[in-house]
């Protein structure tokens, strides 16, 4: 498998925010997870992407463990992630939020950039030339020296993504990469996520948008109070009464 | 009108080039030449301080202590071996950096104003041990008798011509500040000071630059202390007590925190200015933190914030500000 989440569990206190969840995703799809408000979504992606440490359970990525590890090095394994609310770096531009990302990958270390040799030249070149590739990739590449925050909205988010691939991830986490979009917006994401697809990066992404995530998802996984509910293909899921009555409530007889 | 603009630069930089290195020949006293010393080792602790606090939000007042290690490195090795500056410098270097590392370890764990707090406390510490091990620091009585330095036989002696070492080392050290911030580490710092927590998703190890922008501001305040023992000859704890964080502190918010160049305005500019103030020496600490909470009040981004917002409003361009780099839009625009 290529993520493997078994039996994740994490506790605030009191709270059981995500209860005992296994799941799987294949490398190169799109895979979904979805779920009413709060029923712990965004805590599996903070517990997954490190920002959280795991009551209990494991996550592994193509057989090596995730969890424990620190942020920063969940990022080198290869996870990238956006937020929900966005958090782009206010004071940056649009590129050196996305060039920042790729800091991993700088070899030269601060002595070799004091001195700015041929080779941190030749690596800041790189950086900005992988920066512009990514910003034309989700249409943004006119913006790359604004301010990230004087953007719109939707444009923001853009630049989320464009950051979280600059990590050269194999798994992007998508947290409600749709939220506050238009319509228009949300077709040229859809369109975006098939590119990401396409060029090898399977896609983790949490959203409300249903015809979106219907739309895109090979399979989708549904969590409700803390626990899954149902997996599987989005056909399927969509037609399954659990999912529904989670979503709409039960009928209740008279 | 682009060339024109460029033109203008090369020349107001090449004015500037001029007044700075004529400037001893036009002071007239050897004690302005002395004040403005002091200004240019002031500038080189204000460049470390912006690269901490200013780019890595990292509140350091830990200053002093830094410049201490620096001058006490120097006193000591040049009074009892008579080690030459130059040899001292780049240890002083090295040992008021590893101070910088080490004060950054209990920073990872604290923040804000805890943060504060914990640098002002190793600060009194590293000061109370040089006041109390008179073995080995002479204490309060300071030491004397450092040597001016020499260079192929030249003596570097008096303000005038130690002012061309201060010159040196505050233009290297801000060439290295910008090479800095212009490439990865710079942006770095940035991003985790904007936001640790999108910093670490995006696979920077935080603590370490963390450390490295502290060991880095300790290794610019160890410059200051080399220079300030050699040009001295004689240093007392005194000097490296709270108070010379705190105007350092005021200098660079004056100028603008997270601006190199707010560290060039700000560390001449008010130095300069306390010297007409002299007879007020009582009243400097209280003048600091007016000017402080006025700063902070009213120009967060000091003399370069307002140079800037002034640039936006009225399209002015500053002989400062930096060049956009070269726009992408060329081939962004074929892009459907």
């Amino acid at each position: 498998m290529f993520l493997e989440i078994e039996h994740l569990t994490m506790r605030f206190g009191g709270v059981v925010a995500v209860n005992d969840v296994s799941m799987s995703i294949q490398r190169g799809e799109i895979h979904g997870l979805i779920g009413p408000n709060g029923s712990g979504k965004t805590t599996i992606f903070n517990v997954v992407s490190g920002y959280y440490k795991a009551t209990g359970g494991k996550v592994s990525l193509e057989g090596k463990p995730v969890t424990g590890l620190a942020a920063h090095q969940i990022t080198a394994l290869g996870f990238a992630r956006t937020f929900q609310n966005l958090r782009l770096f206010t004071s940056m531009t649009v590129l050196d939020n996305v060039r920042v990302a790729m800091g991993q990958h700088a070899r030269a270390g601060v002595w070799g950039e004091i001195l700015n040799t041929r080779a941190v030249q030749r690596e800041e070149k790189h950086f900005t030339d992988r920066a512009l590739e990514l910003l034309r990739l989700l249409n943004i590449a006119e913006y790359a020296h604004e301010r990230a925050t004087n953007l719109p909205y939707g444009h923001q988010r853009r630049v989320e993504i464009a950051r979280a691939l600059a990590t050269d991830p194999k798994i992007v986490l998508l947290d409600e990469p749709a939220a506050g979009l238009n319509e228009v917006e949300t077709t040229q994401l859809r369109e975006t996520l098939l590119k990401i697809r396409d060029s090898g990066i399977t896609i983790f992404l949490v959203e409300h948008d249903m015809k979106l995530v219907m739309g895109v998802c090979e399979q989708i996984t549904v969590l409700d109070y803390g626990k899954k509910i149902a997996e599987g293909p989005s056909a399927q899921v969509s037609r399954d009464p659990v999912v529904i009555e989670a979503y709409l409530g039960k009928e209740e007889d008279l | 009108m682009k060339n024109q603009s460029s033109n203008m630069k090369r020349i107001g930089l090449g004015i500037a080039a001029l007044v700075l290195l004529g400037f001893p020949l036009i002071a007239s006293t050897r004690y302005q030449v002395h004040i403005v010393n002091m200004a240019g080792l002031y500038i080189l602790m204000s460049l470390g301080i912006n690269l901490a606090m200013g780019y890595c939000g990292q509140i350091n007042l830990a200053l002093g202590a830094f410049m201490a290690m620096g001058a006490y490195t120097a006193a000591l090795l040049n009074t009892r071996m008579g080690v030459p500056i130059w040899i001292n410098m780049p240890l002083g270097m090295i040992l008021a950096g590893i101070t910088g590392a080490l004060i950054a370890l209990p920073m990872l764990k604290v923040k804000s104003h805890y943060l504060a707090l914990v640098t002002i406390g190793l600060a009194e510490t590293i000061n109370i041990i040089i006041v109390n091990e008179t073995w080995f620091t002479e204490g309060p009585l300071g030491i004397s008798g450092i040597k001016m330095p020499e260079l192929f036989g030249i003596p570097i002696d008096g303000a005038e011509r130690f002012y061309y070492l201060v010159l040196i080392c505050v233009v290297v050290g801000y060439l290295a500040a910008r090479q800095i911030m212009n490439h990865h580490t710079g942006r770095a710092f940035i991003a985790i000071r904007d936001s640790d927590v999108a910093a670490r998703a995006m696979g920077i190890n935080v603590a370490k630059y963390q450390i490295m922008a502290n060991a880095i501001c300790g290794v610019y305040c160890g410059v200051a202390g080399v220079l300030y023992a050699h040009m001295t000859t004689y240093i007392s704890p005194d000097i490296f007590e709270f108070k010379t964080a705190l105007f350092v502190l005021t200098m660079t918010m004056i100028g603008g925190m997270g601006s190199l160049a707010g560290s060039v305005v700000g560390g001449l500019a008010l130095p300069l200015t306390l010297e007409y103030f002299r007879a007020f020496k009582s009243w400097q600490l209280v003048g600091f933190g007016l000017a402080i909470m006025l700063v902070v009040l009213f120009f967060p981004g000091g003399v370069i914030g307002i140079a800037r917002r002034l640039e936006q409003v009225r399209g002015l361009r500053l002989p400062w500000a930096r060049k956009p780099e070269k726009p992408a839009q060329t081939e962004a625009s074929h892009v459907p």
